[in-house]
C-alpha cells in the first residue's frame, strides 16, 4: 500500500515472521505468526507510531525493520536497498544509518562500561579509528546533545537515574549519525515527568538532525501526540493505519485503545466498556478476525472470514478538524465504525 | 467522621526524615488519589497506614493515623494482624510478585476467608468462586484450580483484587495497581475498583504517578513531593486550578488529544534523594517560579480559597 509519498526512507512489503514453540510432551510444536503481511511506507523525516498491546508483534516488527531478526518472508527496503540481500559485512556498515533505542535503559547499557566506553563502542564496532582527543570530544558532544553533563562520561550506569540512562541510550544510538531510529517503548519504564522530558528531547533531536522515527508504544495517547501517522497492530496484523494523529478510529480495537487512554481532565471521564476479555494467545488463531472475541460489534462473518486491510471510501469527515482526509485510511474490519457514530 | 484520617504524620528511618507532616483523610464510598513521582513518598505513606513500616525499619516520629476511631500508630502487631487483610486490604503494584507461585489461586483466596472469616474449606471455596465471578472472570471454578503462571497479568491482578475484597474490607490501599498492565486492561481494572468502591461503600486509597488515572478515577487528590504534601484538594478543583507549580507540572506531563507538537512539558531534573533535599521548599530547584524566599523558608500548609490546601509561598489561591 502506498500512502502517496515520494520520499520514502523505509519501505516494508508483505513482511511475515513466525516463531515456533509451545511444544510439550506428546504435542507437536505450534507456529505463532508474530508479524503477518505487514506493509508500510516510512517517509523521510516523519514519525510513524506503532501501537498495540503486549504480544501484538510491535517489537518484532521493530526488529525486522532493522534486520536484527530475519523475516520468514517479505522485504524491507532502506533508501532503495533491499537489506535482506546484504552480506553480513554490508549489513553492518548499513547499520550506521539505522539504530535502535531500547525499552529498558537499565539493561541496554553494559553495567561494567563507563558511559564514555558505551558511547564509543559503536565506533569500535564499526572500525572507526578515533584519536584520544577526538574520542573525548565526541563523548562530550554526544552527552551535551542529549542534555547530560559532560562530567558524567566517567560514571557507570548504576550511578545514573532511569531518565539519565535513557538519555545515554539515545546518545549511543546517535553516535554514528544515523538517519533512522527505531524507538521501542523508550519511555515505558520511566516516570511520567521523565517520559515527557525524553519525548521533548526526541522531538528536538528529530528537528535538529533531520531524523526519521519508527516509534513503538502501547500508549495511544502518547503515540497520537508524537506521531505523524499511526499503525495499529493486533496479534501480528495491521488492523488500521491512521493517516493523521487526530484521525478518528474506524476499527473497534483502535476505538477501545483510545477509550483506555485517560485524559488529565476529570470533565473528560470515560465510560470504560466492561471487561471484554484479553488479547488471546497468538498460537492457533481463529480463522476470522482476531479481534472478534473481544469486539462488541462482532457478527457471524467476523468469526469466519478474516477482513483484509483496505481503504474505505470516505463519505464523511475524516479528521477531527473537519477537513476531508488528505490520505487514505486503511482499516481491516468488515464493519468499520462510521465516523459520525463516534 | 472520616474512615481514615492521617494527621501531620512524620516517618523516619534512623535520623533521616522520609515523610514530613503528611495530612489527608478518606471517607467511605470515596476514592482518594495519592500522586507524585517515584521517590515522593507515596508507597511509604501506604506502608505506614498498613503498619508495615518495620519491614523497612521505618518509625513513626509524630502524628496520628486514625482508622475508624482507632489510632493505628500505637497498635500492637497482634491487633494489626486482625485489621490487615480483614478491614484494611492492600493491592500491590506487581501482581506477579504478590501471589505465591506454588499455591493455586483459589487456595490463596480461600486462605483469606478461612483466616479472617473463619469459614470452612467448602464455604470459602464457594465464596472465592463468587468473588471471581463478580470480577467478571469466566469459568471461575476452573480458574480457582490454576496457578499464577497460567494466568495473564490482568487476570493475576484480578485475583489479587479478589483476595483484597475477600474479607469485605472497609479500606483498600492500591499501590500503582495497573502500572504493570496493558492500557486496555488498566482501564478495566481502574473501572472495576471504582465500581466496587461505590457498590460496597468502601474507601480506596489509589496511589499512582499518572494524572490521567487521577482525573479518571479519584474524588480527592493529595500531591506529594519529596516526602511532603505539596497540595491537596477535590479532583475537580485541582484540575481547574493548580495552586502548586508541581501539580501543574505533573498535569503538563500527560499528552492530551490535539496537543501541538513540542507542547508536552516534562519537569526538569528529577526527584532528589532523601540525602540531598533542598533547603526551603524542596521543589524550588525544579520550579519555574522559584524566588529567594523559596530557597530559605519552608512553605507551610495553608488553606486555599477553593477549599484545598497548599504549601507554596506564591500560591494564587491562598486565603487572605
Amino acid at each position: 500500500m502506498t500512502l502517496g509519498h515520494s520520499d520514502t526512507l523505509v519501505s516494508i512489503t508483505d513482511l511475515n515472521r513466525t516463531f515456533t514453540g509451545g511444544r510439550r510432551l506428546l504435542r507437536k510444536s505450534r507456529t505463532m505468526n508474530a508479524v503477518s503481511n505487514v506493509s508500510l511506507q516510512i517517509e523521510r523525516g516523519s514519525v510513524t507510531g506503532v501501537v498495540g498491546e503486549s504480544g501484538c508483534g510491535k517489537s518484532t516488527l521493530a526488529r525486522l525493520a532493522l534486520r536484527l531478526i530475519e523475516p520468514t518472508s517479505g522485504r524491507v527496503m532502506f533508501d532503495g536497498i533491499d537489506i535482506g540481500t546484504l552480506t553480513p559485512k554490508a549489513m553492518r556498515s548499513m547499520r550506521r544509518r539505522m539504530q535502535m533505542v531500547f525499552q529498558d535503559p537499565y539493561s541496554a547499557i553494559d553495567p561494567r562500561y563507563r558511559l564514555q566506553d558505551a558511547l564509543l563502542e559503536p565506533f569500535r564496532l564499526q572500525g572507526v579509528k578515533l584519536t584520544k582527543a577526538e574520542a573525548s570530544a565526541k563523548v562530550e558532544e554526544l552527552l551535551t546533545m542529549v542534555g547530560l553533563r559532560p562530567e558524567l562520561a566517567r560514571s557507570y550506569p548504576h550511578q545514573l537515574s532511569g531518565g539519565q540512562k535513557q538519555r545515554a541510550g539515545i546518545a549511543r544510538a546517535l553516535a554514528l549519525q544515523p538517519e533512522f531510529l527505531v524507538l521501542d517503548e523508550p519511555t515505558a519504564s520511566l516516570d511520567v515527568s521523565i517520559q515527557a522530558q525524553i519525548i521533548g528531547l526526541l522531538e528536538r533531536l528529530k528537528d535538529e538532525l533531520g531524523l526519521t522515527y519508527l516509534f513503538i508504544s502501547h500508549d495511544l495517547g502518547l503515540v497520537r501526540y508524537f506521531s505523524d501517522r499511526i499503525v495499529v497492530m493486533y496479534l501480528g496484523r495491521v488492523v488500521e493505519l491512521l493517516p493523521t494523529p487526530t484521525a478518528l478510529p474506524r476499527h473497534p480495537y483502535t476505538k477501545a485503545l483510545l477509550d483506555s487512554t485517560f485524559e488529565p481532565d476529570p470533565k473528560l471521564r470515560r465510560a470504560v466498556a466492561p471487561a471484554e476479555g484479553e488479547i488471546p494467545s497468538a498460537f492457533d488463531l481463529p480463522p476470522g478476525c482476531a479481534y472478534a472475541s473481544r469486539c462488541p460489534f462482532a457478527q457471524e462473518r467476523c468469526r469466519t472470514e478474516r477482513p483484509e486491510l483496505q481503504s474505505r471510501p470516505h463519505h464523511s469527515l475524516g479528521n477531527a478538524d473537519g477537513n476531508m482526509p488528505p490520505y487514505e485510511h486503511p482499516v481491516a474490519c468488515h464493519f468499520p465504525l462510521s465516523l459520525t457514530s463516534i | 467522621m472520616s474512615l481514615l484520617a492521617v494527621d501531620n504524620l512524620s516517618i523516619s528511618i534512623g535520623n533521616v526524615t522520609l515523610l514530613d507532616g503528611i495530612t489527608f483523610s478518606v471517607d467511605k464510598g470515596k476514592v482518594l488519589g495519592i500522586v507524585g513521582e517515584s521517590g515522593s513518598g507515596k508507597s511509604l505513606t501506604a506502608l505506614s497506614v498498613m503498619g508495615l513500616l518495620p519491614l523497612s525499619r521505618g518509625r513513626i516520629r509524630s502524628g496520628s493515623v486514625i482508622f475508624d476511631g482507632i489510632d493505628l500508630t500505637g497498635l500492637r502487631e497482634a491487633d494489626y494482624r486482625k485489621l490487615r487483610g480483614n478491614r484494611i486490604a492492600f493491592i500491590a503494584q506487581n501482581p506477579m510478585t504478590s501471589l505465591d507461585p506454588v499455591i493455586s489461586v483459589g487456595d490463596q483466596i480461600d486462605q483469606v476467608l478461612r483466616l479472617h472469616l473463619k469459614m470452612t474449606r467448602k464455604a470459602a471455596r464457594q465464596r472465592s468462586i463468587e468473588l471471581l465471578s463478580q470480577l467478571r472472570i469466566p469459568e471461575a471454578a476452573e480458574v480457582c484450580k490454576l496457578y499464577p503462571h497460567q494466568l495473564s497479568g490482568g487476570m493475576k491482578q484480578r485475583i489479587v483484587i479478589a483476595m483484597a475484597l475477600a474479607a469485605d474490607p472497609d479500606l483498600i490501599i492500591a499501590d500503582e495497581p495497573t502500572t504493570a498492565l496493558d492500557v486496555t486492561v488498566q482501564a478495566q481494572i481502574i473501572e472495576l475498583l471504582v465500581q466496587l468502591v461505590r457498590q460496597r461503600d468502601m474507601a480506596l486509597m489509589l496511589i499512582t504517578h499518572d494524572m490521567g488515572v487521577i482525573a479518571q478515577a479519584c474524588d480527592d487528590v493529595v500531591v506529594l513531593y519529596a516526602g511532603r504534601v505539596a497540595e491537596s484538594n477535590e479532583v475537580g478543583a485541582i484540575f481547574r486550578q493548580q495552586n502548586h507549580p508541581y501539580t501543574q507540572a505533573l498535569i503538563g506531563c500527560i499528552p492530551r488529544a490535539g496537543m501541538a507538537p513540542g507542547s508536552l512539558k516534562g519537569i526538569p531534573g528529577s526527584v532528589p534523594s532523601v540525602s540531598s533535599y533542598a533547603s526551603g521548599c524542596r521543589f524550588h530547584p525544579r520550579c519555574p517560579a522559584a524566588a529567594d524566599v523559596c530557597r530559605t523558608q519552608t512553605p507551610q500548609i495553608t488553606k486555599t480559597a477553593d477549599g484545598g490546601h497548599v504549601a507554596c509561598h506564591f500560591s494564587a489561591g491562598v486565603q487572605g
